[in-house]
């Protein structure tokens, strides 16, 4: 968890930031991740069939790299303040790639008397190739 | 073979979900987030919320936890057709299953304790040429509803892409 919360409907901008999250990808995340999630698929932790399906090596679950982006999303947002997210899968995730969040503020607006926040929510590797971009709505105190 | 639209808004079943603890824990766990109103009341009553919350991708797996087969609605598996309709014949011509894209809108906080009927239908089914592959979407829609109050609690919408 980081300590920096995101500000008040008033004083946030578009532009603002959320903490930055790193976060080098392993096997056992991807072990761990099966196990939580009930997703068996090999190709997220067999190498030798992942190997023998053309791939360099296992390779990540979408649904992992999505969860990576929101733990940052409500690290910062507060739990039970997001609204909505949506993102789409752009590219595979590989072991020992370092993972890194961006999320950025886009607008601000009210709707039905909440105060709702507009980020663009996106996850890269250390090399700026994005794996997942998305968009979320988030409740402001 | 052209994509077959008409099971466009057709059922893909009904399932009914328990929130429970240790799975929300365990799944916390596994997105790395530490934040402790995931494991302990107490930090989510500090957080104003009635039982300890879940991590916002939760809804996508709840069903892998949750759902005990004493509990399921009538005809559930019956009405489970119109994704194996339209997946079926796509896969059994080869084609690759690729998660495109999800999305997630909450109406209120999942949180544990909570029974969840999800009612999931194709939302919409279509086809892009490229050069060299058909590309078919297929997007599934599930709203989980309050079992006790019936109130819409959150919508997942799931876009699949199918290479042939």
């Amino acid at each position: 968890m980081t300590d920096v919360t995101m500000p008040s409907y008033e004083d946030i901008e578009v532009g603002a930031t959320a903490p930055e999250r790193r976060q080098m990808l392993t096997r056992t995340d991807l072990v761990k991740y099966a196990g939580a999630s009930g997703d068996f698929n090999p190709m997220h932790h067999d190498e030798i069939l992942a190997k023998a399906a053309g791939m360099p090596s296992v390779f990540g679950h979408g649904m992992f790299s999505m969860g990576l982006l929101c733990t940052a999303l409500t690290d910062w947002a507060g739990p039970g303040h997001v609204v909505q997210v949506g993102v789409r899968f752009s590219k595979q995730t590989w072991p020992g790639e370092t993972l890194v969040t961006r999320i950025v503020v886009t607008g601000k607006r009210t709707e039905g008397g909440r105060r709702l926040v507009e980020v663009e929510c996106r996850l890269a590797n250390a090399e700026g190739e994005t794996k997942v971009v998305g968009t979320a709505t988030v409740q402001a105190a | 073979m052209p994509v077959d639209r008409s099971v466009v808004g057709k059922s893909t079943g009904h399932t009914r979900v328990v929130i429970e603890r240790g799975p929300v824990a365990v799944f916390a766990d596994a997105v790395k987030d530490a934040n402790p109103i995931y494991r302990d009341p107490a930090a989510a009553a500090a957080a104003g919320l009635p039982a300890i919350p879940v991590p916002p991708t939760y809804p996508f797996v709840m069903g892998h936890w949750g759902t005990f087969p004493e509990l399921q609605p009538d005809g559930g598996d019956e009405a489970a057709s119109g994704m194996g309709e339209i997946l079926g014949p796509l896969l059994a011509r080869g084609g690759l299953l690729l998660h495109g894209e999800q999305e997630f809108e909450y109406h209120r906080p999942v949180v544990v304790g909570d029974v969840l009927v999800g009612e999931g239908r194709v939302a919409d089914v279509y086809e892009k040429q490229s050069a060299t592959n058909t590309l078919t979407f297929v997007v599934l829609e599930t709203s989980w509803y309050d079992d006790v109050t019936g109130e819409l609690v959150v919508t997942s919408r799931t876009n699949l892409l199918v290479r042939t």
